[in-house]
């Protein structure tokens, strides 16, 4: 039966695999409508359980209508490493996406990378195609510098505030008008923040303040400041900037009227502002009115953000362009035209996702919507003050290190604004610098990657052929048969892979480049990495980890298996239970892992709170977030439980007698018989334990992303974001390298200092 | 105390079934630790509706499993054996390799291998994932197998090869089904650990209908509009096959970890 299941379950997806093993070779091109078989259009996009997806289909169905013998294929955008990497996955792998959607803060990185099909000649051919359809400010966003437009938007979403009218009333405040002004938001802030249950801590807030980096340009332009100065150089250092940031800061520190509970991360939980709790909330876009549309108990509406010297505001979006590896790019550029026609904008709209570029959408009931209450419009009337990020500048990486530097700040109030911002600039401008500085270096040429991965195998082959010959001896023939499949991988996908590395470790190069671009770097990556400010912080929180979780789980395994020791039916059952959570997937330890440790809806706070406790907000609290990991860890110690059991049943017992005969007691007798006994063991474990702690990934990727600020950004997960993110496979080399060093070194040391406290039978003490 | 402690370590996974069977909402509303009311296990159809193609995954993810499995099996049995049986120049050299490329962290590699799968046009297949199973095997597994076939007496193999068997009829029909022991263990090894992989199907699995469970998870995991007690629904499902195993196969997991530590 089970084999039954088994060939059931190989049938299906075995035709998949074949096809997609034999997609990746068929030749590109071949767009030509006359081709017999149908043309397949793949395009990235939406998840299936997004709201709009319905509209999806019906313009992809109305597309196939129009253009018989061409299928469209919709392909999800989520998957593992969240939809805004998927799409530099597919590119790096050279697969084909006739059309994908981006975000538009890395519209910048992706024309720097020349991935985008430039769609200004394919509007201009379109007879169909009239620009002034579109609202000027936002197809600005799309633009290069030529003024070349590349994608059209899906929705866009300016940010603005929302404000909570019944909680105002009931304070007796009026609600602002629209040119109201940073004071006026302190000053109502100051009168709506509350301790309503009188527990010295306030739960009625002013203002959630969002606290991503979009979210805060807006107080940086507000103010006068600006992201880039004339000469292309960040300048989150400048004065204007440096005192809106102070703004935010005192908002949340010193007056404490902002509460933090809107960071990204947190976008999943209920919010303050659902929950009543608090006047105004933002700068966040038209999409949070999907969840509030279900609010009940009080009425709420939108504000365009307070006004600093000037009002300005930032603008999210998601646009549909073609990328560079599309097979279609005709018909893929006439599925983008679709995608931002009439019907998806109009029903994007009307279920709460964003507003339509499309201005008769814009313009239409299907976003103004006099039957709600809110007042739509404002979202069009602050589109005056709309800016995007300059697009001159890669913000890929720079979003992310300044965003955690800013939430040092803002959320954790361990930095200064100044040194914030400070630090913000430096780190942007070094990563603008290196970018440049690449781009200036010889490109390598494939030729030397090759060498470095062919260079094993063949002198391998060269001494199996020079060697087997000679002695011509039947038997060891026979043997490199037997060990032929472990040799082949030994030479080809470790040895030739491991020298690749070296090489790439001292060069730069984008995956979603042609190897051919290759740079040679040298040592200057080594240089980089030695005064990475990431890199020091990430090596902190892993050394941190390391240190705190190894001798624990050391601790716990020893004891656990200490209370196993002896056969009894209980002992055979816990030791069953105690190994059971070595089997679960990372994955599923940190989604479950990440409701047990949630702040306020938590397993575990929910548990003490019933106990009159007030726990810490695990994942979140700068200083509890590698705890808890270590905490996760030692649930897990299963498999060095089980090591230190069989050792512990191995043990001599008439050497422990002995030492119970000499009077020893229980903690003599652990200390000076069983310990050193089992020292070895020790040994193995603590070198298994050192390694793996090194090596966490899926955990932190899945509960933390690397948050708060950098506090749990382990190395492999700062390696993933630099090699799969912002795209220099070069730079993670150099950091694969290091982190391969340390554990080697680390493991040096130990084996080395072990011959003082490991004893091996037999031998004397 | 014992009895606390199996508490302590059944509670999670109580608690993530307990979850899953609330109704949908329920620990957002009133707390991850609430008293369950009601059940509802329609949660995991309806979990199973809202994890994009959840059949196809359970598919792709068996497909590898079980070739991953006959790929270790297939490599290690042979490299074991031949560093235990055979006499070859530079073999004691070659085995302390393979014990020290167990040292070697995957992300070393990751980045090279993904490029010369990328060179290959391999990428968004499943080679990239099963290739190094039957290629190269893991170090430790070549291990047990050594080991394993080093205790068997000399004279099994001996005798076979008396009775005119080639070194590998020999080895397929003396020496491996001796070996069963071994077998089982690898095999059930893979298995966990090929089910339960993140990272290589994250960096090589693009296209939906390639995906891997682990990968669905991961997607579910992010997406804000999933009910937490979907979550844990999909979660026990997942890890659900992996329990299973793990009590049907309880000695030979528990023998397998015992190994491991006795080189210690």
């Amino acid at each position: 039966m089970i084999a039954g299941l088994v060939l059931a379950a190989l049938a299906a997806p075995a035709a998949e695999y074949t096809w997609s093993a034999a997609k990746v070779g068929a030749p590109s091109g071949g767009a030509s409508p006359a081709a017999q078989e149908p043309v397949v259009l793949r395009v990235m996009t939406h998840e299936r359980w997004f709201a709009g997806f319905a509209y999806m289909e019906q313009v992809t169905e109305q597309f196939e209508r129009e253009h018989p013998g061409v299928k469209v294929e919709l392909i999800s955008s989520s998957g593992g490493s969240g939809s805004r990497d998927k799409i530099k996955f597919a590119l790096a792998g050279d697969l084909p996406i006739d059309v994908t959607w981006i975000d538009v803060t890395e519209f910048s990185s992706f024309l720097e990378e020349e991935v985008l099909v430039d769609l200004q000649q394919y509007f201009d051919a379109d007879a169909e195609w009239h620009e002034e359809e579109y609202f000027a400010s936002i197809l600005a966003g799309m633009k290069d510098t030529r003024g070349h437009l590349y994608g059209l938007p899906s929705t866009f979403n300016p940010y603005v505030m929302y404000v909570n009218r019944s909680l105002l009333a009931e304070h007796g405040i009026a609600v602002p008008a629209d040119d109201w002004t940073w004071d006026d938001l302190l000053r109502i802030a100051r009168q709506v923040t509350r301790d309503l249950d009188g527990d010295g801590r306030s739960d009625q807030f002013g203002v959630s303040l969002t606290q991503w980096l979009q979210a805060i340009t807006p107080w940086i332009w507000q103010n006068g400041g600006r992201l880039l100065d004339e000469n292309g150089r960040v300048a989150l250092d400048e004065p204007a900037t440096i005192e809106a940031v102070a703004f935010l800061q005192s908002l949340l520190h010193e007056e404490k009227v902002a509460s933090d509970d809107a960071t990204f991360a947190n976008q999943l939980s209920v919010s303050l502002f659902q929950a009543g709790r608090v006047a105004f909330y933002g700068p966040v876009g038209f999409w949070e009115s999907y969840r509030f549309r279900e609010i009940q108990d009080f009425e709420w509406d939108y504000l365009p953000l307070p006004r600093g010297k000037q009002a300005a505001t930032a603008v999210a979006m998601r646009f549909y362009c073609v990328p560079r590896t599309a097979r279609h790019p005709q018909l893929a550029y006439e599925f983008v035209r679709a995608l931002a026609g009439p019907v998806m904008q109009r029903g994007l709209a009307q279920i709460g996702n964003g507003v339509p570029g499309l201005i008769s959408a814009a313009r239409s009931d299907a976003f103004l919507d006099p039957d709600t209450p809110q007042r739509e419009e404002v979202f069009l009337q602050v589109l005056d003050g709309a800016r995007f990020m300059p697009i001159r500048v890669n913000w890929a990486e720079i979003q992310d290190q300044s965003a955690a530097l800013l939430e040092q700040a803002l959320l954790l109030n361990t930095l200064s604004a100044e040194e914030a911002c400070r630090r913000a600039a430096a780190a942007a401008n070094e990563s603008l610098q290196r970018r440049a500085q690449i781009r200036t270096r010889a490109p390598l040429g494939k030729g030397w990657f090759l060498a470095a991965q062919a260079l094993v195998p063949l002198l391998f082959a060269a001494w199996l052929l020079l060697r087997l010959p000679r002695r011509s001896r039947r038997g060891e023939r026979h043997a490199w048969m037997f060990l032929a499949p472990w040799a082949i991988g030994f030479v080809f996908l470790l040895a030739g892979p491991a020298l690749v590395s070296a090489l790439l470790s001292l060069s730069e190069w984008s995956p979603v480049q042609d190897l051919d671009q290759a740079r040679w770097m040298g040592l200057d990556q080594y240089r980089r990495l030695a005064a990475d400010p990431t890199f020091h912080a990430s090596l902190r929180v892993t050394l941190y980890y390391a240190l705190l979780a190894v001798p624990l789980q050391l601790a716990v395994a020893l004891g656990l298996a200490m209370l196993l020791q002896r056969p009894a039916r209980t002992q055979g059952f816990a030791r069953t239970v105690f190994y059971l959570p070595a089997i679960l997937s990372p994955v599923i330890l940190g989604a479950m892992w990440r409701w047990i440790l949630d702040g306020d809806l938590g397993a575990i706070n929910s548990g003490l709170a019933w106990l009159g406790l007030r726990g810490p907000d695990w994942l979140k609290d700068p200083s509890w977030v590698v705890p808890s990991f270590v905490l996760m860890s030692l649930w897990t110690v299963g498999a060095q439980m089980l090591v230190f059991l069989a050792g512990l049943q191995g043990l001599d017992p008439r050497q422990i007698e002995a030492a119970r005969m000499d009077g020893a007691g229980r903690w003599r007798r652990f200390v000076h018989v069983i310990l050193p006994a089992l020292s070895p063991i020790l040994l193995f474990n603590l070198i298994v334990g050192l390694i793996n702690a090194f090596q966490i990934f899926a955990q932190p990727f899945v509960m933390t992303q690397g948050g708060p600020g950098n506090e749990s950004r382990f190395l492999v997960l700062y390696l993933y974001d630099q090699a799969f993110r912002y795209l220099r496979m070069g730079y993670a080399s150099t950091l694969a390298w290091v982190l391969l060093a340390m554990v080697a070194l680390l493991t040096l040391v130990i084996l080395r200092t072990s011959r003082r406290w490991v004893h091996y039978a037999g031998r004397p003490r | 105390m014992i009895w606390l402690l199996i508490v302590l370590f059944l509670l999670p996974l109580v608690w993530m079934v307990a979850l899953s069977v609330q109704a949908q909402g329920a620990g957002l509303e009133a707390g991850m630790a609430s008293f369950p009311q009601g059940v509802h296990p329609e949660n995991y159809a309806a979990a199973v509706e809202q994890m994009e193609g959840f059949w196809h995954l359970v598919g792709n993810t068996t497909l590898l499993t079980v070739l991953s499995i006959g790929g270790q099996l297939f490599c290690c049995s042979l490299a074991g054996y031949a560093f235990a049986r055979m006499r070859f120049a530079g073999r004691d050299v070659l085995f302390m390799l393979v014990l020290g490329t167990m040292m070697l962290p995957p992300q070393v590699l990751a980045i090279p291998q993904f490029l010369l799968y990328r060179e290959l046009g391999l990428i968004d297949t499943f080679y990239p994932l099963l290739l190094p199973t039957l290629f190269g095997g893991a170090p430790f597994f070549i291990f047990l197998f050594r080991q394993y076939f080093l205790s068997l007496p000399a004279e099994l193999s001996e005798a076979a090869r008396v009775d005119g068997c080639g070194h590998f009829r020999t080895f397929f029909f003396v020496m491996l089904p001796l070996a069963r022991p071994v077998v089982g263990t690898v095999a059930i090894f893979t298995f966990l650990a090929t089910w339960n992989d993140f990272w290589s199907p994250l960096i090589y699995l693009n296209s939906p209908e390639n995906q891997t469970l682990t990968l669905g998870l991961a997607a579910f995991n992010q997406s804000y509009r999933v009910a937490v007690e979907l979550l844990m629904a999909a979660s026990s499902m997942i890890l659900a096959p992996c329990v299973l195993v793990y009590f049907l196969f309880q000695k030979v997991f528990i023998r397998g970890v015992r190994l491991s530590g006795a080189k210690g």
